[in-house]
């Protein structure tokens, strides 16, 4: 059980108009886990209590065997953080950060750190201020992995980051993953980023979590069924059916729990199954988001 | 050690079997030999930017459609004897049969119209490829 | 607590202030000078520019590292090094001090030694002392309240309270029993009433930098 990078276990936390609520998670060594919600969902707040910068009301945070926020100085010495609104000091430059950061980590890397300057294309003798805001998010990404943290923690990396910026941070993100003992956590609105490299996938929604698998399990087990009915045909029964949509003789089912077999049993019923289309991660989160909604104001 | 596997992010098909895909055709076409180590499941996840778990998918369907083995802790290799035999697309090119038979008898038409409609688009799929070839010769 | 990393936190906000520091220190000296010259006249304007001197670097060292944090958003970056609010707490106070406990100690000296030397304002002796403090004393509650509230708004009131404070404790201070008597005088003197209000101010430095440490370790929301 070493094995858990992260633990929540019944995390919540209240504010004036948000609250977080019975939040449990479970991060394996070695994994990424991709964190998708849309804005105001709670994501940055469950980073923060993760960072130990904000303390919960209830629950329990375990990050790399340390409890928090009570052992967060000890654990931070092992966790890389960048978030979007977290700033470098401005009047100083790239150099001066790594120069300020190099005694902090024991397993600073600056050879590493180097490369990564290349790699990024920065300036070190170039000031924070006078960093685009793509240049000022690949710096303090540097910053974090250059210090070879067990824990990557990242708040929307490739936000508002060029094409060309978003797959250097990819491959690097996935570099780091080469060591089996190191762990990523990031959350991000661009599912395509989550959908390509995350192992782990958690879904979060006004507070909650909603759902948490690994993303195979989850393309898996979502299905659109693109159904013909015969003219005094119904539509079949089928599990886990989170939306209808199409017309009365071609009805599209939306199924969270698909499996083969269901083909057939269509058939059986008189409904020819034309298609079986797989759905993205996009797709999966927002029909995921209407239909609790949905059952929520129902 | 760097694969040359590329994935497409505009293939419609899931990655894993992309990357199935693409690893089958190097041991057909040769260029990976039986026996030959092939890139561990972590070093390849990184190469493409791909997460473990998809590449772990693959290579365990791999295994099981006996292509490569995975030995623990020592890596993968490809198997001894390959069978490329596809499986898969026995089974879907079944399916498919199942449903064209299923919409022609909706549609009211009889097996040989089905089956005369059935040649028709083979024939069109090997004029397509047939054109292809010809219009790659002709590009310089 | 972790003593190597509260010392790299001051080397950093001192970093970052270099050039007003500089500047705040040239001015006391400046200042120091015009006291040292020696006539009453030289020696009310010296004093004056001196305390406002004072006042202008508590103002901006307060202002400038602890609320600089929060306006520049990089409270997130010092929170996310290996540290605890304790190591914050303590670099932002220790900082702030270790920068004008110096210089407050370098312009007391000064005062007092002047009026050593200077018969006509023995008298003063007791009393400028009572009215260093006071200011250390002020400095101390703005540092707490811009750590505890980080506010603008608060901050500045607490400078605005500490300077009218200064008067009207200047005032009560100069007619107190025990101070009065001999303020005017061409001795130098020291009462119980000095003692008490010394210890006074004391304590309450005592009572704001603790204070403010305990608040920090009851914030459940450090971002």
């Amino acid at each position: 059980m070493s094995d858990l990078s992260v633990q929540f276990a019944g995390v919540s936390k209240k504010y004036p108009h948000f609250a977080l609520e019975n939040i449990d998670l479970e991060l394996p060594t070695g994994s990424i886990m991709g964190f998708i919600g849309a804005n105001g969902a709670g994501k940055s707040t469950t980073i923060r209590i993760l960072m130990g910068l904000v303390h919960q009301d209830c629950g329990s945070v375990q990050v790399l065997g340390h409890p928090m926020p009570s052992d967060q100085a000890a654990a931070k010495l092992d966790i890389g953080f960048v978030s979007e609104d977290m700033r470098l000091y401005g009047p100083a430059t790239l150099a001066w950060h790594m120069d300020f950061l190099r005694p902090i980590y024991p397993r600073w890397d600056q050879s590493y750190a180097d490369k990564l300057v290349q790699r990024f294309d920065l300036k070190p003798q170039q000031k924070i201020k006078g960093l685009s805001h793509g240049q000022r998010v690949k710096a303090a990404l540097l910053l974090a992995l250059s210090r070879r943290p067990r824990l990557l923690v990242l708040d929307e990396p490739t936000t508002g980051l060029d094409p060309v910026a978003r797959h250097e941070v990819l491959q690097e993100l996935m570099a780091v993953l080469a060591d089996e003992d190191r762990t990523i956590l990031f959350s991000s609105h661009n599912t395509l980023d989550v959908e390509q490299i995350s192992d782990q996938i958690t879904f979060i929604d006004r507070g909650r979590i909603i759902d948490s698998d690994d993303k195979e399990a989850f393309l898996d087990r979502w299905r659109r069924l693109r159904l013909v009915l015969p003219p005094d045909g119904s539509i079949p029964r089928l599990p886990g059916v989170v939306e209808v949509g199409g017309s009365n003789r071609l009805p599209v089912l939306t199924t969270n729990r698909f499996e083969p077999a269901m083909v057939s049993v269509c058939n059986d019923l008189g409904a020819t199954v034309q298609a079986v289309d797989t759905m993205t991660l996009e797709e999966i989160f927002v029909a995921n988001v209407h239909c609790r909604r949905e059952r929520l104001t129902a | 050690m760097h694969s040359d596997i590329v994935i497409s992010q505009s293939d419609g098909r899931p990655m894993y079997l992309q990357i199935m895909e693409q690893v089958k055709q190097r041991v057909a076409v040769g260029d990976w030999i039986p026996g030959e180590e092939i890139p561990s499941i972590r070093q390849l996840a990184v190469s493409l930017s791909v997460s473990v778990i998809t590449v772990k998918r693959a290579y365990l369907e791999l295994e099981r459609d006996s292509i490569i083995l995975t030995q623990q802790g020592k890596g993968s290799i490809v198997a001894p004897n390959p069978d490329l035999a596809p499986r898969l697309f026995h089974e879907e090119f079944s399916e498919h049969l199942e449903q064209v038979a299923r919409l022609g008898d909706l549609l009211g038409l009889s097996s040989d119209e089905i089956a005369h409609r059935t040649r028709d688009a083979s024939n069109r799929l090997s004029e397509a490829r047939f054109t292809k070839e010809t219009l790659c010769k002709e590009t310089p | 607590m972790n003593y190597s990393m509260v010392k790299t936190l001051i080397l950093k906000d001192w970093y970052f202030q270099r050039t007003a520091i500089l500047l705040a220190f040239a001015g006391g000296a400046i200042s120091l000078g015009i006291v040292c010259t020696g006539s009453q006249a030289a020696f009310t304007i010296g004093l004056i520019l001196l305390v406002t001197v004072m006042a202008m670097i508590s103002a901006m060292t307060v202002m400038g590292n602890v609320l600089g944090e929060r306006e520049n958003q990089t409270l997130a970056f010092a929170m996310t090094l290996p540290i605890s609010y304790v190591e914050y707490t303590t670099s932002k106070i220790l900082g702030n001090l270790l920068i004008f406990v110096p210089f407050w100690l370098t312009i007391l000296a000064g005062c007092l030694g002047l009026i050593v030397a200077t018969p006509a304002i023995h008298g003063f002796f007791a009393f400028t002392v009572i009215m260093a403090v006071e200011i250390l004393l002020s400095t101390c509650l703005m540092i707490a309240v811009a750590l505890v509230t980080e506010s603008k708004g608060w901050s500045i009131s607490a400078m605005v309270t500490g300077n009218l404070a200064l008067n009207v404790v200047g005032y009560l201070v100069a007619h107190l029993p025990g101070i009065k008597e001999g303020i005017f005088g061409t001795q130098i003197y020291w009462t119980p009433a000095a003692t008490i209000s010394v210890a006074i101010e004391f304590a309450l430095i005592a009572l704001f930098l603790g204070g403010a440490f305990y608040i920090q370790s009851r914030k459940k929301d450090f971002i």
